[in-house]
């Protein structure tokens, strides 16, 4: 546990690793809005420019050491915020360093050793673990989550539906960012390249949602991808199935002003329907919107989003107000995540060649 | 003053076509025939059920100058267009949503194919979802959601069924440039039953969301790109008026619709896909 105890009256501190575009324009904002109960402490990047920049705005430590951020005193909740594939040992070393709680981005591992032995640690250590999967503590989807009632069995039916534009619109509107990942130009007649796209795909977009799926999914474990379309410049449209659930995959990201983030779970006679608010920008909760036959009730919006809403929800774990969230569900949410992700990839090598499209008929 | 034409209905057209409230919508042009031999009126209306182009061309031999068929599963029209044309009687289809004027409109107005075309050169993707109530048809309704599909955005390559079972059915293939797209269908009763067509384009797109001509609730047609949203003029009729209109203007022009023509289209694509 703790090495440290902070005054009762004093914020938890928080260490971020990583201080990418998704620090600056997400995680800093949304903690400027709770000084009162959090307060950056130590801010590492590989790039030591880069974290001393994003650590003056905050008035915090700057190091390019995971070692240092973690052995900091001040530091009571650590914030994982790096590339995908250092999140498990990252997790793993600030479990054991005895931190009150680690934060870490979505996906917390890239395979399910990865999080066997986080899950493994995580119970030995006794520190709990957030995956920032920001929908599940957006206050629309809390609310609707207490009033669905039977919803989650009766529903035959799931979709996700992403239109985003490019990140850098609504960082910019977020904060001032310094340095950003150079683009690309696809080569999208390459197999690889589309398999890399799709598997980013899933992993860093569609599993924003996929964690709200799975709640609408108890036969998550027999999910079945029946189609795979790659959508250009980056996205996809997805089919799945389990023995009991529908469930459609959308995503376009091109270079719209207008996103729609859309969740829905539909039965025969009733139907959820969340209108998510784009990520970076503190522009409030998901409108939640419960309808029962020709009756519908709404939730939301609420006057934070779910980045805000799992930063309250790591202090209140941190101290001790609310339990830990069930290290299962995460890997379970990873499972599901990762089953989909595979599939797709293995689906694309079909959908590069275009046999299947070529075995239907055209007007 | 323009003559008013006679209208009879099958008892099946009736409630298939909200003949009734349809014609009373435009009561100075038609108007109930006396009687009940069908074969004295000008306009005959029947559904569009099994067999609906033989019963059609039964009607043309019989006399009829203009025909609506009301809400008709896709079939082979070839027989039909040829005694149309040879009759020069008017066929008018009463298409479930792809009648709706916001989709296919006047010469003049904005609509929904006009947006679509302009957009398609750069579409990455259409996705299209199709409401009904459960214990629908699926093959029927699937019609129905292609001929809005096709009316919109035009020619569908590789199309194929990827899933159906007792809650709808998902369909996919390409757009004409290679985009691709899907159709999914969902039955439920806490939606209203329609269609949403959603195409997606390199900087925004256009989105279309197409009521039940049950009520002359309007579609909407949004067309998003770099000057912001603009929404097209909202048209408080429904699909089965919208049919009518057209037939009358026929009428009064002594022209012939081109219905059969688009319609073949539509069950060339249907007759090979199966989703029951």
């Amino acid at each position: 546990m703790s090495q440290h105890a902070a005054p009762a009256d004093r914020p938890l501190g928080v260490g971020i690793l990583g201080a990418g575009p998704v620090t600056q324009a997400i995680h800093l904002p949304a903690l400027a809005r709770l000084q009162d109960i959090l307060e950056v402490r130590h801010v590492m990047d590989v790039d030591s420019a880069i974290a001393s920049s994003v650590a003056a705005r905050v008035g915090a430590v700057a190091g390019t050491s995971m070692d240092a951020l973690l052995a900091d005193p001040g530091v009571d909740i650590v914030a994982i915020c790096s590339p995908h594939q250092f999140h498990a040992d990252q997790v793993i070393a600030a479990c054991r360093a005895g931190k009150k709680a680690v934060l870490c981005e979505k996906p917390f591992a890239m395979n399910g050793e990865e999080a066997a032995r986080i899950s493994a640690v995580s119970a030995e250590t006794g520190v709990p673990i957030i995956v920032g999967a920001m929908h599940t503590f957006d206050p629309g989807w809390l609310a609707a989550e207490q009033n669905w009632g039977d919803l989650p069995e009766q529903v035959h039916t799931i979709r996700s539906s992403i239109v985003l534009p490019p990140n850098a619109r609504f960082e910019d509107f977020a904060t001032e960012i310094i340095t950003r990942p150079a683009a690309g130009q696809p080569d999208y007649t390459d197999i690889e390249v589309i398999k890399s796209a799709l598997q980013g795909g899933v992993m860093g977009l569609a599993i924003h949602d996929l964690p709200l799926v799975r709640r609408f999914t108890p036969d998550f474990e027999q999910i079945e991808v029946l189609h795979v379309f790659h959508v250009r410049p980056f996205g996809y449209a997805i089919s799945l199935k389990t023995p009991t659930r529908v469930i459609e995959l959308r995503a376009v990201m091109n270079s719209t002003w207008k996103p729609e983030w859309m969740f829905e779970a539909i039965g025969d006679d009733a139907t959820l329907h969340i209108d998510f608010t784009p990520s970076y920008v503190q522009a409030g909760s998901a409108v939640a919107t419960i309808t029962r036959g020709a009756e519908s009730s709404i939730f939301g919006p609420y006057g934070h989003n779910g980045y805000e809403g799992e930063w309250r929800e790591l202090a209140a774990i941190a101290n001790g107000h609310r339990p830990a969230p069930s290290a299962q569900a995460l890997i379970d949410d990873l499972t599901f995540a990762l089953a989909i992700a595979d599939a797709t990839v293995a689906g694309a090598a079909a959908l590069h060649g275009d046999a299947a499209n070529k075995a239907g008929v055209s007007a | 003053m323009n003559a008013r034409y006679t209208v009879s209905a099958t008892p099946e057209a009736q409630p298939a076509g909200a003949v009734s409230q349809t014609m009373a919508s435009l009561p100075a042009t038609f108007g109930p025939a006396a009687g009940t031999q069908p074969g004295a009126a000008d306009v005959l209306v029947i559904a569009g059920g099994p067999g609906w182009t033989a019963e059609a061309t039964r009607v043309i031999a019989g006399g009829a100058r203009g025909i609506v068929v009301a809400n008709p599963r896709p079939e082979a029209t070839a027989e039909l267009a040829a005694a149309a044309d040879a009759a020069g009687a008017a066929v008018v289809l009463d298409l479930r949503w792809a009648s709706n004027a916001a989709l296919v409109g006047e010469a003049a107005d904005p609509d929904a194919r006009d947006a679509a075309r302009s957009a398609l050169g750069t579409a990455s993707l259409l996705d299209s979802v199709a409401t009904a109530a459960p214990g629908t048809d699926l093959q029927r309704l699937l019609g129905e959601h292609l001929a809005a599909l096709l009316a919109v955005c035009g020619p569908l390559d590789g199309v194929r069924v990827l899933r159906a079972d007792a809650t709808g059915y998902t369909v996919g293939g390409r757009l004409a440039n290679g985009a691709p797209f899907t159709a999914q269908a969902v039955l439920t009763a806490a939606r209203p039953a329609g269609v949403d067509i959603n195409l997606y384009t390199t900087d925004g797109g256009v989105s279309v969301q197409v009521p039940d001509p049950d009520a002359a609730w309007p579609a909407e047609v949004r067309v998003t790109g770099t000057h912001g949203e603009l929404l097209l003029p909202t048209l408080y009729e429904s699909a089965h008026r919208s049919a009518w209109r057209r037939l009358k203007e026929h009428l009064r022009a002594g022209t012939r619709p081109d219905d059969l023509t688009g319609f073949a289209r539509l069950n060339d694509l249907y007759a090979t896909l199966a989703v029951t």
